[in-house]
């Protein structure tokens, strides 16, 4: 039946010329040809489109088909011979059919798609596509971008494949796809190329653009947020496979290596088109700092770097796109990025000057934040370790610099106690040395520790919470003493004693008192108060990671309250030892001087 | 010390043992860091000036000859900043030896290449690295990249650090236009207001680029004029050097206290200059509170209110500066920010309308006026502004439809005696529009200062 209907219109239009073709034979035919791939008959239109005769006809009118024939084939399972006639029917449309109507229906299909089918769809299209764009005459280059646009914004909110299981299952089909998209772009990048070697003409550029624009993307989705370290149990790492394809497509046309090192250029006055400068400035950072990663990190592409530039300069470079991450929370790409820039200088090979760059003084402030508040152990404790090796990088005066900085900043105890004891390293480091290191000892120093021997609000500073810190600089304090004598006073240590006793020792005595018999008249009060506290109600909640932690216990406070003692005590003893260190060590004085 | 022209690799075999054997020693420490044999001499005989922008082709190898790489093999010279700590110890002093159109070879020691960590994955840890460099061009850098200021390095100041804006500077001027010298003076000023002392901003900006003890010679284009406003803008070459200069203290070596007695200072100053037109300048001044006061934490509530009326007044006034500037994004920016702080301000409502309405954000902006007159039910000017808002946007519109009536005239003509009459009546009312002229804005008489 549908076949016959096929044919009946078939013969009316074999007669009538190309331009003689009604709206009303277009929809007959749809039709005609719908019924014939819905009631199964593809083998015989097949044979239609194929006959010589008809040529004509198809050209004009066979896109119309596209949209059943798709439908069509995810109807038929993989083996259906069906499923292979219906593959071959839209071969030939894709040489057949007038290329500026076909590539309208071809987009259509992927714009239509539904989320589970996208990547199904857009694989099975590739290639006709590819076909017809190839065929284009006119608006080619914008109609490559156009494609390239529509797929991988329909891909863009699809999860990525993260695990190995999920990557090796590819449930949506989305590694693969990736892969099927170079492939598809890679003519038009060889078409650039060839262009690119004779002369530079609009039209080119243009094109060019378009692949830049999809590169771009890519880098930003999926890459971004891929996993893309080696993993065992995968020859071809879909990821790193698609990576490398993009860097070498950026390669090609020429675009990589000003790419790395955009923000040092500004805007690129090649672009003829502004708007689209402007947004490549504005939406390229995050791509531009996967790019970085990508390179220095995984080494894609490395060969095309020059290998002459400092290791300062290219920490300097990626410092943009270190931030970049940072605040876009793709944390372990930074901290990869960043330890690679790090692990490539030397250690105090940093100059002080590099802290004057915005960039180098936000960063290890936010790379703070990340230890004190990141939920995840690991990147904390990396966190931390990046952090010294920035710290080690930089000379003397850098370092003094970004202690005063951080010391400043952190607004946490723990952090301010690990400067602190840094700080102490670094004194230790110049008072061992031949040479002397003027920014460890002398009035720097003082001014330093005028940061660092005090308690934040005077006797009433909490202790407990800041016990991280007041320890660290008791410490810091005994090590002075001990190390420094008065007559040499190095350190300068003895002339400012007056100061941190009025600032620190004193204050902490008060403090440590006021402390210690406030938490023992709050344990005498719940030892009293043992029998009311199990009814009592509790004031207040607290959630650890989600979960609810249960109500302390009397017992479970009375311990709490223990161990705050028991820190006082620390405190008390360490305190109680420095003020000995300097009293032995003023009365020698004062016994050599009578 | 040319060598030889042998076939090229066999050349290059012998150019590093006869580098090793009888290069020149080139380095400041005399240590044998880097050793240099020209392998053909420069065409002309200047050298490139520190900060140059320089372009080579070069080709680099390790000790044991395998190449690590080749500008050649990119197809594309290699460009950088001489002198800048871009590129390897090796480099920045190797290059600054070459003239223009050299070729040579060098032998680089890894304390001058890439020391004990290599580069990761082609350099080795401790490699000793030999390169042939050919010095293709150079020119002095664009310190704005818009071609406005350009630099030239006579001499290399002490250490990297630049003078901050509101640091005081000390620096002898020698200016030239066109061969003749117009002026000389050695002046003290604070970076940022060098209009004071009669200092072109072109060099108050290039200032800020360089370096204690620094002598540069600066081409000051037309783009960033010299001399004060009204004495015309002469591109002239201006020879400068860089006396003393004191830093000002960044905002986190700051406390709380200081940031707040400095904020007052500095308002006066913004608001100084905002008097005397000087907008550029008042921006940098306001510009200063915002970076000191906007991320500042833990403050006292007193403390907090001071703070937050410096912010309100400098947000306030910067949107003033931008829209004399007629940088309207940014006073919009201005205004949301001084409106987060006080929502119902009622300069930040009138000033962020007045720099919409600029922008043809017609509707925007008289929402704006509408929320003033909230505010304030007898501010006359905005009222003003709403009845030009509204002719505004019919204005527009009457345009819009004009053109969409010469896109579809052929459409049209069916019509066109019902459109004639039509446009008649558009006509006469666009007549009354042009009639009235454009509104004088009633924010002229508006000060900038007054807050606090």
């Amino acid at each position: 039946m549908a076949v016959d209907e096929l044919q009946a219109i078939i013969q009316r239009c074999q007669i009538l010329e190309e331009s003689d073709f009604k709206g009303e034979d277009f929809n007959l035919f749809q039709v005609a040809g719908q019924k014939c791939l819905e009631d199964g008959y593809a083998a015989q239109l097949l044979e239609v489109i194929q006959n010589e005769k008809n040529k004509v006809i198809i050209k004009n009118m066979g896109w119309n088909l596209i949209c059943p024939l798709v439908r069509c084939i995810f109807t038929y399972k993989q083996e259906d011979d069906k499923r292979e006639y219906c593959l071959k029917i839209l071969h030939q449309l894709a040489q057949l059919c007038n290329p500026k109507e076909l590539f309208l229906g071809l987009l259509e299909q992927i714009e239509q798609t539904s989320a589970e089918q996208v990547c199904q769809t857009v694989m099975l299209l590739l290639q006709p596509l590819q076909t017809v764009l190839l065929k284009l005459q006119n608006k080619k280059a914008y109609s490559v971008g156009l494609s390239l646009a529509m797929i991988m914004n329909q891909l863009t909110p699809l999860p990525v494949p993260y695990t190995k299981q999920q990557i090796q299952e590819d449930k949506l089909g989305l590694c693969q796809c990736c892969n099927a998209v170079v492939g598809f772009a890679k003519p038009f990048v060889n078409e650039v190329v060839k262009n690119m070697e004779k002369s530079s003409e609009y039209n080119d550029m243009e094109l060019k653009e378009e692949l830049l624009k999809f590169c771009m993307k890519s880098l930003k989705y999926p890459l971004l947020t891929a996993q893309l370290e080696q993993l065992e149990g995968i020859e071809e790492h879909p990821f790193r496979h698609f990576a490398i394809e993009i860097i070498n497509i950026l390669w090609d046309i020429r675009e990589l290596i000003p790419l790395v090192f955009s923000h040092r250029k500004g805007k690129s006055p090649r672009w003829e088109n502004q708007e689209f400068a402007d947004i490549e400035q504005k939406n390229s950072a995050d791509s531009l700092a996967c790019l970085s990663y990508l390179m220095f990190v995984q080494h894609f592409g490395i060969d095309c770097f020059p290998m002459v530039f400092s290791p300062s300069y290219l920490l300097q470079c990626n410092m943009t796109h270190i931030e970049v991450l940072l605040k876009s929370f793709f944390l372990s790409f930074l901290q990869d990025l960043f330890e690679s820039c790090l692990l490539r200088m030397e250690d105090n090979s940093l100059l002080h000057q590099y802290l004057e760059f915005r960039d180098f003084i936000n960063v290890p402030q936010d790379l703070v934040k990340v230890m004190t508040l990141c939920p995840i152990e690991h990147l904390r404790k990396k966190s931390l370790n990046i952090l010294q090796l920035f710290i080690d990088k930089f000379d003397a005066e850098g370092k003094y610099t970004l202690f005063r900085c951080l010391l400043k900043t952190s607004n946490h105890a723990g952090v301010e106690g690990y400067i602190i004891k840094n700080i102490k390293d670094q004194i230790h480091l110049s008072l061992m040395k031949a040479c002397d290191n003027i920014w460890f000892t002398g009035h720097h120093l003082i001014s330093l520790l005028d940061l660092v021997l005090l308690l934040p609000e005077g006797a009433e500073t909490d202790l407990l919470q800041n016990s991280d810190r007041i320890m660290a600089s008791l410490n810091l304090l005994r090590y002075l003493v001990i190390k420094d004598s008065e007559s040499n006073n190095q350190t300068g240590v003895w002339t400012t004693l007056a100061k941190i006793e009025q600032n620190f020792l004193k204050p902490l005595h008060v403090g440590l008192n006021m402390s210690k018999a406030h938490y023992e008249a709050e344990i005498k009060n719940k030892k009293e108060n043992r029998r009311e506290a199990h009814s009592s109600n509790t004031v207040c909640s607290v959630t650890v990671s989600g979960e609810k932690m249960p109500a302390m216990t009397t017992e479970m406070q009375l311990q709490v309250l223990h161990s705050a003692l028991f820190t006082f005590d620390l405190i008390e003893s360490v305190l109680a030892r420095v003020e000995e260190l300097i009293e032995v060590k003023i009365k020698a004085v004062m016994d050599e001087n009578s | 010390m040319t060598t030889d022209e042998a076939t090229k690799s066999e050349g290059e075999v012998q150019a590093a043992a006869a580098l090793a054997e009888r290069g020149e020693d080139i380095t400041p420490a005399r240590d044998r860091g880097v050793l240099k044999i020209i392998k053909r001499p420069g065409s002309e005989d200047e050298s490139p000036m520190i900060g140059d922008k320089v372009y080579v082709h070069y080709k680099g190898k390790l000790a044991n000859g395998k190449k690590f790489d080749s500008s050649r093999d990119r197809n594309e010279p290699f460009v950088f900043s001489l002198g800048k700590g871009q590129v390897i110890k090796a480099w920045d002093i190797g290059v600054a030896t070459m003239k223009k159109g050299e070729i040579c070879y060098l032998l680089c020691k890894p304390e001058y290449a890439y020391g004990s960590a290599g580069s990761a994955p082609k350099i080795p840890s401790n490699a000793t690295l030999f390169f042939e460099v050919e010095l293709l061009d150079f020119k002095g850098e664009d310190l704005f990249e818009d071609g406005g200021i350009i630099r030239r390095i006579k001499r290399k100041g002490e250490g990297y650090s630049n003078p901050n804006e509101g640091a005081t500077v000390e620096i002898h001027l020698e200016g030239f236009c066109g061969g003749t010298r117009f002026d000389c003076k050695d002046v003290k000023f604070v970076v940022g207001e060098g209009e004071d002392h009669d200092i072109p901003i072109g060099i108050d900006k290039a200032l800020e680029k360089m370096q204690r003890g620094e002598h540069c010679i600066l081409y000051l284009g037309p783009r960033r004029p010299h001399g004060p406003p009204g004495a015309g803008g002469l591109p002239c070459p201006t020879g400068i050097a860089l006396g003393i200069y004191l830093q000002a203290k960044e905002s986190w070596e700051m406390d709380t206290k200081e940031k707040l007695e400095q904020a007052a200072i500095v308002k006066e100053k913004g608001t100084m200059y905002f008097k005397e037109g000087k907008y550029l300048q008042a921006v940098i001044q306001y510009g200063k509170i915002v970076s000191w006061l906007e991320m500042e934490y833990g403050l006292s509530e007193k403390e907090s209110k001071a703070s937050d009326s410096f912010l309100l007044a400098a947000f306030l006034n910067l949107a003033m500066c931008y829209l004399k500037l007629r940088e309207y994004a940014k006073a919009v920016e201005c205004c949301d920010k001084a409106l987060g702080l006080d929502q119902d301000n009622e300069k930040g409502l009138y000033r962020r309308g007045e720099a919409r309405l600029l922008m043809n954000e017609f509707e925007l902006a008289k929402c704006d006026f509408q929320k003033v007159l909230e505010v304030n039910p007898q501010n006359k000017a905005a009222k003003s502004q709403i009845s030009v808002c509204q002719k505004k946007t019919k204005e527009h519109n009457e345009r819009d439809r004009r053109i969409y009536a010469n896109m579809f005239t052929k459409f049209a003509e069916r019509d066109a005696k019902e459109a004639a009459s039509k446009t008649g009546v558009e006509k006469s009312t666009e007549k009354a529009v042009c009639e009235k002229g454009p509104k004088a804005p009633g924010a002229e008489g508006e000060e900038a200062e007054g807050h606090v």
